[in-house]
């Protein structure tokens, strides 16, 4: 099952064994027990990642399949509390099949217990989930209310199983399509990060936790290296083209960076890395998927990463290639506008040093949404040539002079068309008006933009919300 | 055992600009498989898992909606298995 080499004793141990877990998610030898292993179902211990002190709990697949009754969860609540009164990371493995039922009211009593250790914790200190087994009825609202859920191969989070499934609605369907890391990964927006082995989820969890707790600094000599890529060179010629902005975030950033939902709402990318030697929060719309539109998952996903990052004190990066909101009765339907809502308020709210880079285009009320000046953006570059406005100077004469061009012979009609545009670009478009306005600050050139991100950051006042992370 | 196909499918209503590939052609993850037109803007789409192209269900200057089937990659040739 587990690539546990390390481990002298393989054979004797079962690879569910909780304390083989943490072993392998601690720092070799920093393991200090909170609990003695019992038959609680729980186990909970501190120890320490890259250094950094945490907290970690592991439910006990070994005793009940990982049930979790009044005195596992009592474990949980305790080891969460003491993580909070120490202001270290919480570590959650899981591998429960939910409340015990023989304890009946008193297993939900406790579960709930639990939920609201974790609610008072919230944005106090970082929570991070890896889920390694099933996680099942009241377990699979434990990784969820957390900050980060990482899932391994085995990996399966539902309220109700495949067999009440079944009986209910009379869908056949078995727990890895019900739950699995494809179904979390890609539809449900439930998991971050997936991984195809459980020793690279217990890594991936080290990374998260290292970032969130060991954020050092802005080194502003790093801020420029020897062998800086000029950021141009990544762009496409054509500035109709999509592209992945992937390997841009890639290149900005000090090393490759943990990206967050991947594979759901692909249109915005959220990234943690290190910007000259700083953690930070990286948001970039993605023309490659959906030609980089905002619609209304991918508001929610940045909206909620905007608000982790202001609760742990990240600074946040914002790279904007956006033509706008993604038209379509589906996305009304889908509350686009009530999902949408939540991305102007996290941006608003947000009190870390927050800059915003416009590489192609800013158009309508996306341009609000990412991180504008007027949200409270600590400062806005473009790229020369970047276009800020209501929408493309085609589309927007093709409404200001309907009638015009209405009126105007067919064969004149497209010159007019591109007269009236290139004149409404020069009056209305590009850049310029922005500048004038102060809604961007300075156009930066590509090849200097890792500099200038860096510099605006560190000069301005770090902060960090006093708020909750709802997991939205 | 099943075989192991990779239907790519429109994420949104665009207008086909230009097919990239033609059937039988052997591409890799990552590759390009068609060019879209929407908002304005040529959204390459690429393919996952790589793979041989056993079909292409457009043509070029086709109007497709959101869910409508592109083309399907018969990914068993592919050395490696897929990412879950």
């Amino acid at each position: 099952m587990t690539a546990l080499a390390q481990v002298p004793d393989l054979e004797s141990r079962d690879p569910r064994d909780p304390s083989l877990r943490l072993e392998n998610l601690f720092d070799p030898g920093s393991l200090r027990e909170l609990n003695r292993r019992d038959e609680s179902g729980v186990y909970t211990a501190r120890g320490t990642i890259d250094g950094a002190a945490v907290v970690a709990y592991c439910t006990d697949a070994t005793k009940m399949g990982g049930a979790m009754g009044s005195e596992g969860c009592r474990h949980i609540v305790d080891a969460i509390d003491s993580a909070v009164r120490q202001r270290v990371p919480v570590i959650a493995i899981w591998h429960s099949g939910g409340a015990r039922l023989a304890e009946g009211v008193e297993a939900l009593d406790a579960v709930g217990l639990v939920f609201a250790a974790m609610v008072r914790a919230s944005g106090r200190v970082p929570q991070i989930s890896v889920v390694l087994g099933p996680a099942a009825g009241g377990a699979a609202y434990g990784p969820a209310l957390t900050d980060l859920v990482i899932m391994g191969p085995a990996g399966r989070v539902f309220v109700t199983g495949p067999d009440v499934v079944r009986s209910v609605t009379g869908e056949d369907v078995d727990m890895e399509r019900l739950g699995g890391p494809d179904t979390h990964g890609r539809r449900s927006g439930v998991v971050h990060v997936t991984v195809d082995s459980e020793a690279g989820a217990l890594q991936a969890a080290r990374t998260a936790t290292a970032l969130l707790a060991i954020q050092g600094s802005f080194d502003l000599s790093a801020a420029v290296r020897d062998n800086e890529v000029d950021l141009a060179t990544l762009m496409p010629d054509s500035p109709q083209r999509a592209y992945d902005v992937k390997p841009i975030v890639a290149a900005l950033l000090d090393e490759p960076p943990l990206e967050l939902h991947t594979r759901w709402a692909p249109n915005v990318v959220t990234a943690l890395g290190r910007l000259a030697g700083r953690s930070v929060g990286v948001i970039a719309n993605n023309p490659l998927r959906l030609g980089g539109c905002l619609n209304s998952e991918s508001a929610e996903k940045a909206a909620r990463f905007v608000r982790m990052c202001d609760a742990f004190g990240l600074p946040l990066v914002v790279l904007v290639d956006v033509p706008g909101y993604l038209p379509g009765v589906g996305q009304e339907w889908d509350g686009v506008v009530r999902r949408g809502a939540k991305l102007l308020h996290a941006f608003a709210e947000a009190v870390v040093p927050r800059v915003t880079l416009v590489t192609r285009k800013s158009y309508g009320g996306a341009y609000i949404a990412m991180n504008a000046r007027s949200l409270g953006a600590t400062a806005v570059f473009a790229w020369p040539g970047a276009e800020v406005a209501v929408m493309g100077a085609k589309a927007a004469v093709g409404i200001l002079h309907r009638k015009k061009l209405a009126a105007a012979a067919l064969e004149d009609r497209q010159a007019l068309h591109d007269h009236l545009a290139r004149e409404h670009e020069r009056i209305a478009g590009g850049v310029n008006r922005a500048l004038q306005l102060g809604v961007v600050d300075a156009v930066v050139e590509p090849a200097d933009t890792r500099r200038r991100l860096v510099e605006a950051l560190a000069a301005a006042p770090a902060g960090r919300g006093a708020h909750g992370n709802i997991p939205l | 055992m099943s075989r192991v196909v990779e239907q790519i499918q429109a994420e949104m209503v665009s207008n086909v600009l230009k097919i990239v590939v033609t059937v039988g052609d052997q591409i890799g993850p990552g590759d390009t498989v068609v060019i879209l037109e929407s908002m304005k803007m040529e959204i390459p789409v690429v393919c996952e898992s790589g793979g041989v192209i056993t079909e292409i269900a457009v043509h070029e200057g086709e109007v497709i909606q959101e869910g409508d089937l592109i083309a399907v990659i018969d990914s068993d040739q592919v050395a490696e298995p897929l990412v879950p």
